[in-house]
């Protein structure tokens, strides 16, 4: 089980039909067929599925598995009622019926021959879960982060060597066909970038307030305190208190972080950070935080900032940057936000134009008028479009990728041991910012 | 014919009377702006372009949510979560528990007045927490509970005419905490029914909340 290093863009779909399918819909999204019109009726041979966690992420999954054809939903597990029930609706109506659990060990023990479980708990029961799993000898899809402790995550590796199971990490860019193109093909084939000097990314979004709860649906306290919850704010607002999550570096952080490790395909030998708990009341966790890795790379040194802001959605949404001293590929989950562009000191791109690795952009700045420029002013870079269109919810692929895998037809993109290298170094980040230093990675760090 | 002399009279009066009524803006309560989660792409050629002012709503004094408390009936009368009590139980927030979700597919809710009203707005709030827009969005109005005849079509952003009421040339738009007011125009009747077939973030479709002011016919 390693990642996959080949340049096919996701399983079954080569990159020239990615590149004809983005030609064909001028580079934006393709709102394909439905769906429960593209699934199919589960087969003999359908794998058996249970969903551990049926909150806003895992409804998320489900969704995405739906579209999904050969799986036969047997189970849901959730404490809350709430969220079972909407687990086992949602797949009733797509003709599943399904058990509903409160208790993962419950369930495990009354549901036979499951082939894989999903796992969408909070961030604090991921180790927990997986292990329990894999232990019983059911192949694995986790959501990130793998723990809320690195010795969580490491847990999570053990388990599954010592399982011989498949153990998936839900980075699920990892498995879309633009981020996939865009490393194998635009940075590294045709090296667009030139020489990789820096990296930027953001996850910029607005203030949001506490998440709530129906009133007559709420968790005794018996439950909650069994579930390591102090009470129904804390279980509805887990991702802000630090004995459950990582907060939002961890949680939305990860994501990106992972495409500069995944990109410059080793992991950071430094970083420094600043953040704080400085907006919220109430909410533990710093809300904003800012962060520079440096990298050492055959090319040589590339640093990195990050920033994760939790009350502006100022900036640009999110994205992750990729700087060269010829270009930058510039790319989010957003098709309208990724882009690349082109330093006037790049050999001549119109051949990348001509093999469709890129498309001239329609939104090109217009010229000055004439006596309106400032000569103090660089140029704007010219901008292409990356023609990778992705026509199926964001966490598809990356769950096609983890089906496959478990029906031997393939290698997993991100599994437990290779999410850990990425992920030990954003375990470090939290630690930076409260002890206001650098902190220089050991190797021992990514060793799980 | 005859049906048409017993009318004209009565919307002659209705009008003579009410010609002259000074008209203000439609006061809507919007709940406070709630954005979580992942924002997912979408592209729809009708789509408007985000925080575009709409012109008010002009309405006389006497017009009021007629809709709040009244029965809701449905396409999908058993919904994935919620029920359809919360359509117009007056409730805007986009929290756990206080919207209701239909099955995939295009579907409908449909909401009893309980008498033919002068109707001046609809206001709609699916979903607010996310950025999506909802597809194949339909709402009529009529005096017909099956929608069958007298139906009367006061937004229609199916520009594909998937469901076959014509091609909609109302834009796509993405649900945010004001939720979306349409205008009326007068229409009379007792029934308010809207479709939707899914949204740019799944194929289900949801609502919060649904508002129909108007006042009593005359």
């Amino acid at each position: 089980m390693t990642p996959s290093t080949q340049p096919s863009s996701a399983p079954g779909v080569n990159r020239r039909d990615f590149v004809k399918a983005g030609l064909l819909v001028g580079g934006g999204i393709m709102l394909g067929a439905p769906a429960f019109l593209r699934a199919q009726t589960p087969k003999a041979d359908a794998l058996q599925v249970a969903i551990v966690g049926l909150g806003v992420q895992g409804r998320v999954l489900l969704d995405a598995m739906l579209g999904i054809p050969g799986l036969n939903f047997r189970a849901v597990c959730d404490i809350w009622s709430f969220s079972r029930t909407y687990g086992q609706n949602r797949l009733g109506k797509a003709g599943f019926k399904v058990e509903a659990y409160s208790d993962i060990e419950d369930m495990l023990a009354k549901e036979k021959n499951l082939d894989a479980v999903i796992i969408a708990t909070p961030d604090f029961w991921h180790a927990p879960h997986t292990t329990l799993c894999l232990k019983a000898g059911i192949n694995v899809y986790c959501e990130k982060m793998m723990s809320n402790t690195i010795e969580g995550a490491r847990s999570m590796v053990h388990a599954m060597k010592e399982s011989g199971k498949l153990c998936q990490i839900g980075h699920q860019r990892r498995s879309n066909p633009r981020y996939r193109f865009a490393l194998d093909t635009l940075i590294k084939k045709a090296r667009l970038p030139g020489r990789l000097t820096n990296a930027n990314a953001q996850w910029n979004r607005a203030v949001t307030p506490d998440s709530g709860w129906p009133k007559n649906s709420e968790l005794s306290p018996d439950v909650l305190k069994k579930y390591g919850f102090k009470d129904m704010h804390q279980f509805r607002n887990w991702r802000w208190f630090r004995d459950l999550s990582g907060g939002p570096i961890s949680d939305l952080g990860a994501h990106q972080l992972d495409i500069f490790n995944w990109y410059f395909q080793t992991s950071p030998k430094s970083v420094m950070a600043s953040g704080g708990a400085d907006y919220y009341k109430g909410r533990e966790w710093y809300d904003n935080v800012m962060a520079i890795f440096e990298y050492e790379t055959p090319e040589g040194n590339v640093r990195a900032f990050y920033q994760v802001l939790t009350t502006t959605s100022a900036g640009g949404g999110y994205f992750e940057q990729f700087m060269g001293d010829e270009g930058s590929v510039k790319i989010s989950e957003n098709p309208s936000i990724s882009k690349v562009y082109r330093e006037d000191r790049a050999p001549d791109w119109e051949k990348w134009v001509d093999l469709n690795y890129i498309k001239k952009s329609a939104a090109a700045a217009a010229p000055p008028a004439a006596g309106k420029v400032d000569v103090r002013e660089t140029a704007p870079l010219v901008a292409y479009e990356i023609p990778i269109v992705l026509d199926k919810p964001l966490h598809q692929p990356h769950l096609e990728n983890f089906f496959s895998a478990v029906r031997g037809q393939g290698t997993l993109n991100c599994d437990a041991a290779h999410a850990f290298i990425s992920e030990a170094a954003i375990f470090q980040v939290n630690p930076a910012v409260a002890s206001r230093s650098t902190y220089d990675f050991k190797p021992s760090d990514f060793v799980a | 014919m005859k049906k048409l002399f017993l009318l004209i009279p009565f919307f002659a009066a209705a009008l003579t009377v009410r010609a002259d009524e000074a008209l203000t803006p439609l006061k809507v309560e919007f709940p406070p702006p709630v954005l979580t989660g992942t924002p997912v792409p979408a592209k729809l050629g009708n789509l408007e372009a985000p925080n575009t002012k709409l012109p008010p709503v002009m309405v006389p004094a006497g017009v009021t949510n007629l809709a709040k408390g009244k029965k809701v009936t449905s396409s999908d009368p058993a919904p994935v979560i919620g029920d359809l009590t919360l359509i117009t139980d007056g409730d805007k927030e986009s929290e756990e528990g206080y919207f209701v979700e239909l099955d995939r597919g295009r579907q409908w809710v449909q909401i009893d007045l309980g008498a033919s009203a002068e109707l001046y707005a609809i206001a709609v709030w699916h979903y607010h927490s996310q950025a999506r827009a909802y597809l194949g969005m339909i709402v009529q109005v009529s005096d017909d509970p099956e929608f069958k005849k007298d139906v009367k079509t006061l937004f229609n952003n199916d520009d594909t005419n998937s469901a076959g009421f014509g091609v909609g040339t109302s834009p796509s738009y993405l649900e945010k905490n004001t939720g979306r007011v349409i205008p009326a125009n007068k229409a009379v009747a007792r029934y308010v029914r809207l479709y939707s077939s899914g949204n740019t973030a799944n194929e289900l479709n949801h609502y919060i909340e649904v508002e129909v002011f108007g006042r009593p016919r005359p």
